[in-house]
């Protein structure tokens, strides 16, 4: 009888164990074997899908950069992220201080109206804003992807900045107040300070957003120079089908900057992606 | 009470910031939708009034319906997969068994922060007839391969799975998260009494976390029903017809047809049947909850 109890115990344990492993390693292998292969060349990995490269080189990096002219796309994918950021994080500061502090008229519309935006299925607006856009002479533009990035991001980022502000004491505002600071000053000076740890989960979230960012990209921009990373993979394998370690090179070089920030900021991506969901 | 005087909005600062930004927000989202309102009730060319013919049109196109469908598919799909094997993996970390639990939950969630179009290509690599992964599995236990993303038969399937395999980290920290928050007490009660794993699982945890089990299931239908990226880059909607969702097919329809209109017509069908799924949705699962 005891000696059964321990058995249970012990097949438990293993099998748990080995089920979350495999598991884990599903989820890994894909990516792993992403980063390997990206080492090989075509030849040998027509020859091999799975070995490991046996002489590990960066010619599909450097075809990436000198044939394929990824640098350009790198460019324009960071310059979307360095200025959407920034301002979605300023925008849905304001605009969250504002919900959580101030009563003014048309605030429950407004309110409203955020909200709605998160609950509009983002691709319902790629045909309506490739309309307005080209009306309005706005496709093609360095700066054309700016304005629906900070826009999509907005309503999460609000209702963050919203709840987290919720939660400052007042009397923080009232001693500036009393100390003659000016509403600017309180704002940007006061509370946006103590707001540090939920503006990280906002980049985050935007960053991630932003960087990843494909369909409106593919259908508001449309010269190559203008190409973020995700739209110059599609353009690339449609180039050259069968340079499939040119590809995985792209893939990596697109997902290896958010590959790292993972690694170092794990726990902060884990809890901001899931933010909005465990708070209901 | 004195505190109110203090935070009564004063017109500088509404004319310098919340007014700019709400007129970006309104610029990018609310006018766009107006504006393919507008397209919507036009003829293709944009000369005419025609009422809503294109609407009547998009009720009667089978392809439309079929794309719904397929989304529907989809989701259902997912939600097995993403929400309900998340599950399980959360409660295999609520059973104190599991050695390097932090390696593995870094390792589970570390998909979900790919681009999607990138785990798109990830697997129609692994998809491929000749070089890729799965065929290469098949042919160590000598089955014969599989033409994963050509075959109607199959292509919902294979395209399902890439999606389940990157956001079940997502749904699996959601759980976590939430059983964590379960009170130790309440869970070592339940052992003291002899529950076995599935006994804790299933009238213990589960019930503790109805309304998480909701916000993850509304999360993943919605999702789901709005999946583009991944089809895009993987099947086209193809072979035929057979993997079309509704925004590859109002995609097609505007920018490989260049039939705007009708696109716009799409969208916000799109947009409204989105609205009326999660509604119901909300609404059964908050019934449910409420029984």
């Amino acid at each position: 009888m005891r000696r059964n109890a321990s058995f249970t115990v012990k097949l438990g344990y293993a099998g748990t164990n080995l089920f979350v492993l495999l598991f884990s390693l599903s989820a890994l292998f894909p990516i792993v074997w992403m980063l390997y292969t990206s080492l090989k060349t075509n030849k040998e990995f027509s020859l091999s899908t799975m070995s490991l490269p046996s002489s590990p080189s960066l010619v599909n990096y450097s075809n990436a950069f000198n044939i394929g002219n990824i640098g350009s796309a790198i460019f324009s994918s960071l310059l979307n992220t360095v200025i959407a950021v920034p301002l979605i994080i300023i925008c849905s500061f304001i605009i969250g201080y504002f919900f959580s502090r101030i009563e003014f008229k048309g605030k429950q519309v407004m309110v409203m109206l955020f909200l709605s935006g998160m609950m509009i299925p983002i691709h319902a607006l790629l045909v309506p804003l490739f309309v307005q856009f080209k009306w309005m002479g706005m496709l093609d533009n360095r700066f054309t992807l700016i304005l629906p990035y900070i826009a999509f991001h907005l309503p999460v980022a609000i209702f963050l900045f919203d709840s987290f502000i919720k939660g400052i004491s007042k009397e923080i505002e009232e001693a500036a107040y009393m100390d003659g600071s000016s509403f600017d000053y309180m704002m940007f000076r006061v509370i946006f300070p103590i707001c540090l740890p939920i503006m990280s989960t906002v980049a985050i979230l935007s960053i991630l957003g932003t960087w990843n960012e494909f369909s409106f990209a593919l259908v508001l921009n449309k010269s190559s120079e203008l190409f973020t990373l995700p739209i110059w993979l599609t353009f690339f394998s449609g180039q050259y089908t069968t340079d499939y370690t040119g590809k995985i090179a792209g893939l990596v070089i697109t997902s290896l900057p958010i590959i790292v920030m993972y690694l170092f900021f794990s726990n902060k991506i884990m809890t901001g992606m899931t933010a909005g969901a465990v708070k209901g | 009470m004195s505190s109110s005087r203090l935070f009564k909005l004063q017109a500088g600062p509404a004319f310098r910031y919340l007014i700019p930004i709400f007129c970006v927000y309104a610029f990018t989202v609310l006018l766009p939708l107006l504006i393919s309102i507008y397209y919507s009730v036009r003829n293709e060319g944009g000369t005419e009034f025609v009422g809503l013919q294109n609407y009547v049109a998009l009720a009667k196109d089978n392809d439309f319906w079929f794309s719904l469908k397929n989304n529907v598919i989809i989701a259902f799909f997912c939600v097995v997969g993403q929400v309900g094997i998340a599950f399980l993996i959360a409660s295999f970390f609520m059973t104190k068994l599991l050695k390097l639990e932090g390696l593995h939950r870094i390792a589970i969630f570390l998909p979900v922060v790919l681009a999607p179009i990138v785990t798109g290509y990830l697997w129609s690599l692994m998809y491929n007839y000749r070089l890729g992964m799965l065929n290469w599995l098949l042919d160590l236990v000598h089955i014969q391969p599989v033409l994963w993303l050509d075959n109607p038969k199959y292509v919902l399937y294979s395209v399902s799975v890439p999606l389940i395999w990157q956001y079940i980290g997502l749904y699996f920290i959601i759980f976590l998260a939430g059983m964590q928050n379960i009170s130790k007490e309440v869970l070592e009660a339940s052992e003291i009494d002899g529950a076995t794993w599935f006994k804790k699982t299933a009238y213990v945890i589960l019930p503790l976390l109805k309304n998480v089990m909701s916000v993850a299931l509304i999360l993943c239908i919605t999702g789901t029903l709005k999946v583009f990226d991944h089809i895009y880059v993987m099947t086209g909607g193809g072979p035929g017809r057979s993997s079309m969702v509704m925004a590859q097919y109002a995609y097609n329809n505007a920018f490989t047809m260049s039939r705007l209109s009708y696109g716009s017509t799409i969208s916000i069908g799109m947009l409204i049947l989105c609205a009326l799924i999660v509604l119901a949705m909300s609404r059964w699962i908050g019934g449910g909850g409420e029984r």
